[in-house]
């Protein structure tokens, strides 16, 4: 099976926002970075993921099960961490452990106790004394001691450290090695995509504006410069968005070819980032 | 579901400490029998409640592999079993001081504890976080101050209810009541489940 989630038209309306007609596959073995804005609905998804949050229309399949009728089947699979610490904040890990360890069948303790070591996480302190980087560490830990297939996480970077930043990104990057996990992560920091995410997935008001390969994003997407005379209503057309300055034009293209052919040498033409293309993308500055 | 249950006592176990000497305090303050047991029972399950109020604890509970039936259900089969637990250790609380108690004193309260249940557990899933413990630890002790006045009322002004009541056999009206309350708690497992199943976190 190649899709491990996989949501159909999914749709889900609050006050003052709602998830559009969202259409979203995740690919099993790969590393899909969830990117969007704050606001952009990434919680509401993840919490439909997990079931936490029922769409009103539309479907959520994981492992290409429905929750209706393999809830504890589906979940039995999944490690989760959250932005917060979700953990009874009183308790220490070791108590912790034995709450959340029983709810697994394929709960390792041995596993558990490795990850605790090689984290350096403290089994008898309360969590609520743990700095952000080790609830982070702690909610990773139990997270990956059932032998997951697949790791949800709601913005695991927010908060933290640079260094422990890379550490985490790391670990990610060990844990898919024998190849079968997936993991599919949230962020708005888009450089920690660039280091270790094979899809990315991006999310605008509560629309999905492209889930591609990191590949294809490079390919297709570009960052245009050129003077402003090249630009007609023809020209543009190839333009996502389009910033007329003093000095020229800077535009986010989503063809680069197409804009070659165009223009040929007379523009520069330059590898947009994931935040080049956030950016341009929402709209770029908004001027009167 | 085991887990589930077991979960409280993991989560209550330093509080459970204060357990003994709070019944200790009841009994050697000559409290009703049945007021001690039913303050015993009444115990675990509230406390429970405290931590199951905030919505990461929910958040946890329902990404971990269990269903949101079964959430409901370890509430209120854990509500009897620790009411059973609570009444063994406060009967041999009763033993240890040598105090006398009776069994009905026993049925009495449990019969109350499971009609307060009955009566608040939804209303942990209905109301906001942090407004409910404060309204149910207050209603207990505003019903526990009105109880006699309005027994009084009844037996003075509801004769027809009285008669009826008074007429009925020890072991009917024992039974009658059981299955009454039983009832009730089952109605009330049902409605918070589907109280539940429509929450969202």
């Amino acid at each position: 099976m190649e899709n491990v989630i996989e949501l159909k038209n999914v749709t889900k309306k609050f006050k003052g926002f709602s998830i559009k007609n969202i259409d979203l596959q995740v690919k099993q073995g790969f590393i899909t970075g969830f990117i969007g804005a704050n606001g952009a609905g990434k919680s509401t998804m993840i919490k439909m993921m997990m079931n936490l949050l029922k769409p009103e229309t539309g479907e959520v399949k994981i492992f290409g099960l429905d929750y209706k009728t393999h809830e504890k089947a589906i979940k039995e699979r999944i490690g989760f961490v959250y932005d917060g610490n979700v953990f009874f904040e009183g308790m220490n890990l070791k108590d912790i452990k034995r709450i959340v360890g029983p709810a697994y069948k394929h709960w390792d303790d041995d596993l558990f106790y490795q990850y605790v070591e090689q984290f350096e996480l403290p089994l008898n302190k309360a969590m609520k004394t743990f700095s952000k980087g080790m609830q982070m560490k702690a909610s990773l830990a139990i997270a990956l001691s059932h032998h997951a297939e697949l790791i949800i996480m709601d913005e695991p970077t927010a908060g933290l450290d640079p260094i422990f930043r890379r550490e985490l990104l790391d670990i990610l990057q060990e844990l898919m090695i024998d190849g079968s996990r997936t993991i599919f992560f949230s962020t708005h920091v888009t450089t920690d995509l660039n280091r270790i995410a094979d899809y990315i997935a991006l999310i605008q008001s509560g629309e999905l504006v492209f889930n591609q390969s990191i590949h294809d994003i490079a390919e297709n997407y570009a960052l245009v410069k050129g003077g402003t005379e090249l630009l007609d209503r023809d020209t543009e057309k190839d333009f996502v968005h389009v910033h007329r300055g003093p000095t020229g034009f800077e535009a986010l293209t989503d063809n680069v070819k197409a804009v070659k052919d165009t223009f040929g040498d007379t523009v520069f033409i330059e590898r947009a980032s994931l935040e080049d293309i956030m950016y341009y993308l929402k709209g770029g500055l908004q001027y009167v | 579901m085991f887990n589930l249950i077991r979960r409280d006592v993991i989560l209550q176990k330093r509080l459970l400490l204060t357990f003994i000497p709070f019944i200790a305090f009841f009994i050697i303050m000559d409290a009703h029998p049945a007021l001690t047991f039913l303050v015993a029972s009444i115990f675990m399950p509230i406390n429970a409640f405290a931590y199951d109020e905030k919505a990461e604890t929910n958040i946890l509970l329902n990404s971990l592999p269990y269903t949101r039936k079964e959430v409901i259900a370890s509430r209120y089969l854990g509500a009897i079993v620790y009411m059973v637990s609570a009444i063994g250790v406060t009967s041999l609380a009763f033993f240890v001081f040598n105090k006398p108690f009776a069994i009905t004193d026993i049925a009495i309260a449990s019969g109350l504890f499971l009609v307060f249940s009955a009566l608040t557990f939804p209303l942990f899933y209905i109301f906001k976080r942090g407004y409910v413990s404060p309204v149910v630890l207050f209603s207990f002790l505003f019903l526990a101050l009105i109880r006699k006045p309005v027994v009084s009322f009844i037996s003075e002004h509801l004769t027809v209810i009285n008669n009826f009541v008074a007429s009925l056999s020890i072991t009917t009206l024992y039974a009658g009541a059981a299955v009454v309350i039983m009832t009730f708690y089952a109605v009330s497992w049902g409605i918070t489940t589907i109280i539940y199943q429509r929450k969202v976190f």
